[in-house]
């Protein structure tokens, strides 16, 4: 029994990797071609914004999912500051923080902002997996989609790279984008109220960094992608 | 990580929320119940904000009415953005709503906000804390309005689509917001409202509303991947009356039932009308034979003279009986026996009728038994289809007959007095000829001699029936058809007068020559054929077989002769006459539009004749002229 449940990670992680995988292979896989060359799919832009957009948003309806799924273990506490106090870990990335700074922001700090944030949370993401598939309080579904979490960082983040790649190709930005930031993973004890609750911000972090990645990968495509009503 | 930690962190956690249900807040999820009426501090009753660039927050003095004027009561706000932040009053009120206002300048999205609600003397009232996009609450949708889809066949249910536009204060066209929207409805006069699923298309399909009935609609959006749902837009009526789907479905019943009567009425009568037609077309008549140019009711009323007349070919009478009239009937070969041939045919051996053949009785004897005798041994031709082929005995009943019969012949219609003539004429050049006549004229005339089969020619006045040319009277009929064709020939001939000079030669053959254009025919039987005798097997019996190649069967001397196909029969010596069978094969047609026929077989062996060593006869095709042959074959 233990073993099954050890094992069915590993096939949910093939099948995760099968479904994101296809959709990114365009992106992760596939190079970028500049002419029609055999072999290789090129893409337009906005494909690949829209393809990244759309990943995006996936990776926060699940984070927001599974934060939800843990208020209900953890009573909704008034004292929201104490629970704010606690800085998440990427509080350090210089981030906009309304629709105008995103969009006064140059392309280049943007698109490093966004994947400076994926870097950060690969990490995290992964060991809190590991934590709730050996916990077995949570259930599979839980864990499952905490596994899906962490890959669809890991592939959003090829994604974004691959995005910033090829606008720097099309020189719309200039190459002094770098995806080389510091994992700042600065967990605390390993107890297990400490965990519980560790956990419980982390969901709460991550939720708030998706949704900042997808807004910023929004109004970055708004900017490059002309399109109508940006 | 034990099972043992867990309960502990959860009671843990338990001890420290509950210290925090002392101080109630807006912004707890699950009401206090433990909030008296009686004595409501200041609070924040909600911040909201609608597109996620500035948010508001109203307060509530609660009971305390001494604190409901402006400014007694503060708000301030603490906005988490560096390490170091303090707290800072609202930047701007709106007293009249109570209401602190944050715009754009002041709004930081995902930053922790802090709010507090102080009194006089930094008293805290309330505090709150919040991120701002954990508190939009969008807009409801605009432009709300409904279409219908269709109505079900019953009459009793319908489908509407519904359609809007997104709330204008949220910026969805840049993805600063992505909104969902619920749609909610209900009759009207009920309390719960049916709500459908959310998404994030500005339309959506209410299916199975029912006829009669108005249903109110309302719809309110919210963030995607948020909780938080805004107002609740102004609500739009639906209601869809009976009368407009009665009024579609009940004429087109009406319409179908009276078209498909019409329908089935209007057929009846073309039933009934054209019953004849209809009946033709399902039990076709029985085809009755037909004569072409006899009026199968003349047959009846027993017309003879008008018959005679119609079948002689006489004033609008049928036309002569040439292959060319009839085209579709190939198998009609009209063949002309000449009395000449058939006076020759009287030396052959005429064993008898078919009829005597088939009953195996022996041929009868007469006159010119003798002549009979050379040909007997050469009928021996086991299939008799056409019962002409065999050597033609005298047998000719008498000579008024003989010449009717000869008149009545196909094509020689014309030429009945000239036959007549012929045919007297015809005793006197030829003695024998006419004793052969004369003779056949005296040979019994017996039932006996007839065949099983034969033609009716003419029916005489007394009522008899004149037999087509048995194999009795085929002799004479050869010999009168040739005694014509020599007259006839002499005008449409050229070549006859040189071939005459081959007739003196003694060559005993003799030419029918067919004019399928005049409608009269010949045909031709070479010595050879004649003279050939048992070493020249006729390939079928019945069919007088002519030699495709004249010249190469002929001798030398007669070589000249067949450059032109004619020899007119009036050389001195006696002609015979081949006497030809009712089917005879056409060989060929010569470019004077003659049709060669084959001679009969019986005419092969002809030991009785005086004839010139001729070469033997090439086996020849038997075969019927087929239409398209018969085309090719007139030029």
């Amino acid at each position: 029994m233990l073993g099954y449940i050890r094992s069915v990670p590993a096939v949910w992680r093939v099948l995760v990797c099968l479904v994101f995988c296809r959709n990114l292979t365009s992106i992760g896989a596939a190079p970028i071609c500049t002419n029609a060359q055999t072999g290789c799919q090129a893409l337009s832009l906005a494909n690949l914004f829209d393809r990244v957009i759309q990943h995006s948003a996936r990776m926060h309806g699940i984070s927001n999912d599974l934060h939800s799924e843990f208020e209900q273990y953890f009573l909704p506490s008034k004292n929201q500051i104490g629970r704010v106090s606690r800085n998440c870990h990427t509080s350090t990335i210089l981030t906009p923080n309304g629709k105008e700074n995103a969009q006064r922001m140059a392309r280049e700090e943007l698109t490093e902002v966004i994947l400076k944030l994926l870097m950060a949370w690969r990490d995290p993401l992964w060991r809190f997996h590991q934590g709730m598939a050996h916990n077995h309080d949570f259930n599979n579904f839980s864990s499952n989609k905490a596994l899906e979490m962490s890959d669809m960082v890991h592939e959003l983040r090829k994604g974004v790279e691959k995005v910033a790649d090829k606008m720097q190709m099309l020189g719309i930005i200039s190459n002094s984008v770098s995806s080389q930031v510091s994992p700042e993973a600065l967990l605390p004890s390993d107890s297990a109220e400490w965990h519980l609750m560790r956990d419980y911000d982390l969901l709460y972090c991550f939720r708030r960094d998706s949704n900042k990645v997808q807004n910023y990968l929004k109004i970055l495509k708004c900017r490059i992608v002309p399109e109508h009503g940006c | 990580m034990t099972a043992s930690s867990l309960p502990s962190g959860l009671l843990l956690l338990f001890l420290i929320s509950s210290l925090d249900w002392l101080s109630t807040s807006a912004f707890s999820s699950d009401p206090n119940p433990m909030t008296s009426s009686d004595s409501l501090e200041p609070h924040f009753t909600e911040c909201i904000s609608r597109d996620q660039e500035t948010f508001r927050c109203w307060w509530s003095p609660g009971s305390f009415h001494n604190l409901s004027s402006p400014g007694a009561l503060k708000v301030f706000y603490l906005r988490k953005v560096s390490p170091v932040s303090e707290w800072k009053e609202c930047p701007e009120y709106i007293h009249s709503k109570r209401e602190c206002f944050f715009d754009v300048n002041y709004t930081s999205v995902w930053v922790p906000y802090c709010i507090q609600l102080r009194g006089q003397n930094n008293i805290t009232f309330d505090d709150a804390c919040f991120t701002v996009e954990n508190i939009v609450r969008p807009d409801p949708p605009v432009s709300l309005n409904w279409t219908l889809l269709n109505i079900s066949p019953s009459g009793l249910s319908y489908d509407v689509m519904v359609n809007w536009e997104p709330p204008p204060t949220a910026d969805v066209e840049a993805g600063w917001m992505r909104i969902v929207y619920e749609i909610q409805y209900r009759e009207r006069n009920s309390t719960y409202w049916e709500a459908l699923e959310v998404q994030p298309h500005t339309q959506k399909t209410i299916y199975g509303l029912h006829i009669g009935k108005e249903y109110e609609v309302h719809i309110r959006s919210r963030m995607q991947a948020f909780s938080k749902f805004g107002e609740f837009s102004d609500p739009i009526f639906i209601h869809v009356t009976e009368l407009y789907s009665e009024e579609t479905t009940f004429p087109l019943t009406f319409i179908l039932v009276f078209g498909t009567l019409g329908i089935l009425i209007l057929l009846m009568l073309i039933l009934i009308f054209q019953q004849q037609r209809f009946m033709m077309i399902l039990l076709p008549p029985v085809p009755a034979p037909k004569i072409k140019g006899i009026d199968a009711e003349l047959l009846k009323k027993g017309k003879l003279d008008e018959l005679n007349l119609i079948l002689s070919g006489g004033i609008g009478g049928l036309h002569t009986y040439a292959p060319d009239f009839y085209p579709d009937e190939p198998w009609v070969e009209f063949i002309e026996v000449d009395p000449e041939d058939s006076a020759a045919g009287e030396k052959e051996d005429h064993q008898g009728s078919d009829t005597q053949r088939l009953l195996g009785l022996p041929p009868p004897v007469s006159l010119n038994h003798h002549l009979n005798i050379g040909c007997s041994s050469t009928i021996s031709f086991p299939d008799d289809d056409s019962g002409r082929a065999s050597c033609y005995g005298p047998d000719v009943p008498n000579q008024d007959t003989l010449i009717l019969m000869a008149a009545l012949l196909p094509g020689q219609a014309e030429e009945e007095e000239a036959t007549l003539d012929e045919v007297e004429r015809a005793p006197s050049p030829e003695g024998g000829e006419s004793h052969f006549v004369q003779s056949q004229t005296a040979g019994s005339h017996t039932w006996v001699n007839t065949d099983f089969y034969a033609q009716v020619s003419n029916v005489m006045p007394s009522g008899g029936v004149v037999l087509s040319p048995g194999q009795q009277l085929r002799i004479q009929e050869s010999t009168l058809s040739a005694e014509k064709e020599m007259q006839r020939k002499g005008k449409e001939i050229g070549a006859c007068e040189e071939t005459g000079e081959k007739k003196q030669k003694g060559l005993q053959f003799q030419l029918l020559v067919v004019d399928p254009e005049g409608g009269s025919y010949t045909t031709e039987s070479t010595a050879r054929q004649i003279s050939a005798a048992p070493n020249s097997p006729t390939p079928s019996e019945g069919y007088q077989t002519i030699p495709p190649q004249p010249a190469d069967a002929k001798p030398a001397a007669t070589a000249e002769d067949n450059q032109s196909p004619y020899i007119l029969p009036d050389s001195p010596q006696a002609p015979f006459f081949a006497p030809v069978g009712d089917y005879t094969v056409v060989q060929e047609v010569d470019s004077q539009h003659s049709l060669l026929l084959n001679p009969p077989p019986n005419l092969s062996p002809h030991p009785c004749m005086p004839q010139q060593p001729l070469k033997a006869l090439p086996a020849t095709p038997v075969a019927y002229v087929t239409p398209d042959l018969l085309g090719n074959l007139s030029p």
